[in-house]
């Protein structure tokens, strides 16, 4: 699962007003190789939750994204570099995300998050 | 005869043999293979009982009381076909219009881009592919739109399969997969640009409850098509034979009751969607989508053949001969409800989310 899927899941148990954005359990990242594409970066920047993107990476072991973008940054090629590793290129294979407000665990296996309910949190 | 003529005879059928079951087996060439037949998520020695448990609960489509349930059985009835419909139909679990000249991939391809073209979406735009199967659909709408498509799927076997597929296809960075109800997304509201289902909220027993999710994960302003499986004006409630072909479709295909035509749009503007268009994509000059099915009986017979030597042999689980069989049976039913016209699966309604939307 990358973080750009990451950044557009939420919990949605019941009864829970602020489920966005789930806490990642990292126990197996890898990291896979993806074209740079500077058009899709820019398209993706502003539907991206930055914040949660920033924190998403280091726990995931990357830490070189700033915590603020100014507008500018967009056209440094370095940065656009640093943005798509960390949206694209790393992976959780094994671990978990968790539910900012009850702790419930969303199991993440082979890079797969099954995010089905159980019958009592519907 | 001499050994010459002998050992040529035997040549020439043991290649026409694996001609016929092996090149004009699968569906699709490198595609799943019929030694690879599983029973999806649930392990070979449950999958008898998997599938008498299946074909119990939806004995009465219509009324089934355990509607919480229904989810289950879906998930369930996925484990076991998701493989025979990737050796025998391909990648992408629905129907298409026949085109004329063109063959069934390619008919398919352009229903699939026909979708996403409703739905007016730019390249790198976010939208969400509701009920996703192992992604056919998918693939084709992410390469022809350059969108980047999330698919949700309730089968855990499904998002395996689909993530294989994207990989091989190249289409990794474009299309992601999520295992999850449709009833219950795991997205925040008003996070996608466009959203499409082909043939999949079917399996919901509310529409209503499906659309008001997508209503909620979709942006305002954004547009939603869904190819829904219906009951046409040609259908009569009371007619015992009409009834006996909807009851059929419903049983072999995990529906809690197929709605009438027009019961879709009522549901969406329940929920909060202006609909904008309407159409039944079977009604002529269309082709008909049910040839494909028919032409699939000597198929059948040697898919049959093929099934039951594998299953005696314990290569495929026991339980398959009952599954594939439920399917042919099922696929006789779905024909003579586009035949006699009373059943389409292709009931497009194209909805859009208000600009200034209150949730319902």
């Amino acid at each position: 699962m990358r973080l750009l899927t990451h950044n557009m899941l939420s919990s949605n148990i019941k009864g829970v007003t602020n489920g966005f954005p789930l806490r990642i359990e990292a126990e197996k990242v890898v990291e896979k190789q993806v074209d740079l594409n500077i058009d899709f970066l820019k398209n993706m920047f502003p539907k991206i939750e930055w914040k949660a993107l920033v924190s998403a990476s280091r726990t995931m072991g990357y830490a070189e994204l700033p915590e603020e973008v100014e507008p500018s940054k967009l056209d440094s090629e370095e940065f656009l570099r640093k943005f798509h590793h960390a949206l694209l290129e790393l992976h959780l294979e094994e671990g978990a995300l968790v539910c900012p407000e009850t702790g419930r665990r969303f199991p993440v296996s082979k890079g797969i998050p099954n995010m089905l309910l159980h019958e009592d949190e519907v | 005869m001499d050994s010459l003529t002998l050992f040529c005879t035997g040549a020439l059928l043991a290649g026409g043999l694996y001609w016929f079951v092996c090149v004009l087996g699968p569906a699709e060439r490198q595609g799943k293979r019929a030694s690879d037949l599983s029973g999806g998520s649930i392990s070979a020695e449950k999958v008898q009982d998997s599938y008498n448990q299946y074909w119990s609960f939806f004995r009465r489509p219509k009324q089934i009381e355990a509607s919480e349930k229904v989810p289950d059985f879906v998930d369930t009835f996925y484990n076991l076909v998701t493989d025979i419909y990737e050796w025998g139909w391909g990648q992408s679990f629905h129907f298409s219009p026949s085109v004329a000249g063109k063959s069934h991939k390619d008919a398919t391809r352009l229903h699939e881009e026909m979708a996403v073209d409703l739905i007016d979406v730019n390249p790198g735009s976010r939208i969400l592919d509701v009920g996703c199967g192992v992604g056919g659909p998918m693939r084709a709408i992410a390469s022809h739109s350059r969108a980047n498509v999330v698919g949700i799927t309730i089968n855990e076997y499904q998002v395996k399969r689909a993530r294989l597929h994207n990989k091989k296809a190249g289409l990794d960075s474009l299309c992601e997969v999520v295992c999850g109800n449709f009833l219950e997304m795991p997205f925040p509201e008003s996070s996608f640009d466009g959203a499409y289902s082909i043939e999949a909220t079917c399996h919901a027993p509310k529409l209503e409850e499906v659309y008001a999710e997508i209503f909620r994960v979709l942006k305002p302003g954004a547009l939603y098509v869904s190819y829904e499986w219906v009951t046409t004006d040609k259908y009569n409630g009371d007619d015992a034979e009409h009834k006996e072909v909807i009851q059929g479709i419903e049983r072999g295909d995990a529906l809690p009751g197929l709605r009438s035509h027009v019961d879709i749009a009522e549901a969406a503007k329940k929920v909060g969607f202006e609909v904008v268009k309407e159409k039944d994509l079977a009604k002529p000059p269309s082709e008909p989508w049910w040839t494909r099915l028919k032409m699939g009986r000597i198929a059948y017979w040697r898919n049959h053949i093929l099934v039951t030597v594998l299953s005696f042999l314990g290569i495929a689980p026991k339980g398959t001969v009952d599954v594939h069989e439920m399917l042919f049976i099922t696929a006789d039913y779905l024909t003579r409800g586009g035949e006699t016209g009373i059943f389409t699966p292709m009931h497009m309604i194209l909805c859009r989310k208000p600009e200034t939307a209150k949730s319902s």
